[in-house]
């Protein structure tokens, strides 16, 4: 073979493999660019970067949005902490409704929406998730990230062989370097993760704020789905919470932090700050290992025949049915009420940490579905339009 | 610490593209097994360095 064909056919080979690259990675580019669109309610007092609490943040991908609602009437204060863990979508889509619908008449109210933005911005590897979700609404539609568990690749590597939790010195899993609710209480020298977590944990300290909701969704083969999981200080709240709640809207289960396992927000939180702090699980069969595809359908529904299989075989933790499935609306509606009842439930134990707050209800959830309850960006004020 | 880590960091990326531009001189210049399918292994492989070297992936 002469050398101008050899080259030819390298050159050939080189350049199909440039094209399989930038064609494979369109969506990979695409969910790394996106920005999602809120529109703020009328409340909303100041929006400020996470970094403002901690400099060690600034200008990485962790550097996030914190809307902020101070009613000016003196009372309690609030953190909803949403997208510690993206790929539970239903976090940072109960953050969006609140910061799109709150009404703080008492106390302060704090959200983010994407704790950790960096996994937000990377797909799961191996679960051939999709990228993005719609959300269907009135005026036609919203898409939001799903994003992956762990904090980018692309921010913090490489990963330890065994992750050493600070302070405890507790052996973890390599990958929870890069989880965000394995992090907490965080310290200025650490990784991006660990400078991530200290930057909340000084905002709650600096703000003094009453009581921090982090915000996840659970497998249902996991025993701690519908659940909320509570710091022992919490506790008595979150009992008071999960009674009312199983009474009157839908079953919720509380347990108490295992002092033995570090670096939750429900343990930390709870002993590095003088925050109540509350973990709140929904039952997201998306997330679990023994479903059909991993589709955009299935997050949005909930629906699967494998996982009716597993409730028919008594193997799940919550109750399950594939006709009617978990959907979205459901567990945004279900964090809604659960963070509502958890809020006035501080107001009851302790008088003076009451936050009068109001947003979309489980039952208006249920009623008319999440893509009610957000905002045309076209139609509305452009000083309340803001990027996450 | 956190200098440490990002010189560790960014280390990464480089090592990545040092792969790359080695795979690619080795797509083009190599005296030994000159066959299709090592050609075809060496442009595919450049891929995943490139994509780090890029921030991509």
């Amino acid at each position: 073979m002469s050398a101008r064909i050899l080259l030819a056919r390298r050159l050939t080979l080189l350049l199909a493999s440039l094209v399989l690259m930038v064609v494979g990675t369109k969506d990979i580019r695409a969910l790394r660019a996106y920005q999602e669109t809120v529109v703020v309610a009328e409340g909303l007092t100041k929006q400020v970067p996470l970094s403002m609490y901690f400099a060690g943040i600034a200008g990485t991908m962790m550097d996030t949005p914190v809307y902020v609602f101070d009613s000016g009437v003196p009372g309690g204060s609030v953190l909803i902490l949403g997208g510690a863990h993206p790929y539970e979508p239903a976090s940072p889509m109960m953050a969006y409704v609140v910061i799109e619908n709150v009404k703080v008449t008492r106390g302060r109210v704090f959200v983010i929406a994407r704790a950790n933005r960096s996994a937000s911005l990377q797909g799961m590897l191996g679960n051939a998730y999709p990228p993005f979700f719609r959300v269907t609404t009135p005026w036609g539609g919203k898409t939001y990230r799903i994003g992956d568990r762990e904090t980018s690749p692309l921010e913090q590597w490489p990963d330890p062989f065994t992750f050493v939790h600070y302070p405890s010195t507790q052996n973890q899993a390599y990958q929870d370097s890069r989880n965000l609710n394995r992090t907490f209480p965080g310290r200025p020298g650490g990784n991006l993760t660990e400078r991530t977590s200290f930057a909340i944990s000084e905002m709650i300290r600096r703000e003094k704020i009453d009581m921090t909701i982090d915000v996840h969704e659970a497998s249902l083969g996991y025993p701690v789905v519908s659940t909320f999981v509570c710091h022992q200080r919490a506790d008595d709240m979150c009992m008071m919470a999960s009674m009312v709640l199983s009474a009157e809207q839908f079953p919720m289960k509380t347990e108490t932090s295992p002092t033995s396992l570090r670096g939750f927000t429900h343990r930390e939180i709870g002993d590095f700050t003088d925050s109540f702090a509350v973990l709140m699980e929904t039952p997201e069969p998306f997330i679990d290992k023994f479903v059909g595809p991993m589709t955009e359908a299935l997050m949005l529904t909930g629906k699967d025949e494998f996982m009716q299989t597993a409730a028919d075989r008594g193997l799940l933790y919550a109750d399950y049915n594939s006709k009617t499935g978990s959907p979205l609306e459901y567990r945004v509606g279900r964090h809604l009420a659960g963070a509502a009842e958890i809020i006035k439930q501080m107001g009851e134990f302790f008088p003076a940490k009451k936050v009068e707050v109001s947003w979309p209800t489980y039952a208006d959830l249920m009623a008319r579905g999440v893509g009610a309850f957000l905002h045309d960006p076209q139609k509305a004020d452009a000083k309340r339009v803001f990027l996450n | 610490m956190i200098l440490l880590q990002e010189i560790i960091h960014q280390t990464y990326f480089m090592m990545s593209a040092i792969i790359a531009v080695l795979l690619l001189t080795r797509l083009f210049r190599r005296k030994t097994r000159p066959g299709l399918a090592y050609d075809i292994v060496y442009a595919y492989a450049i891929i995943p360095f490139i994509l780090r070297a890029l921030h991509i992936k």
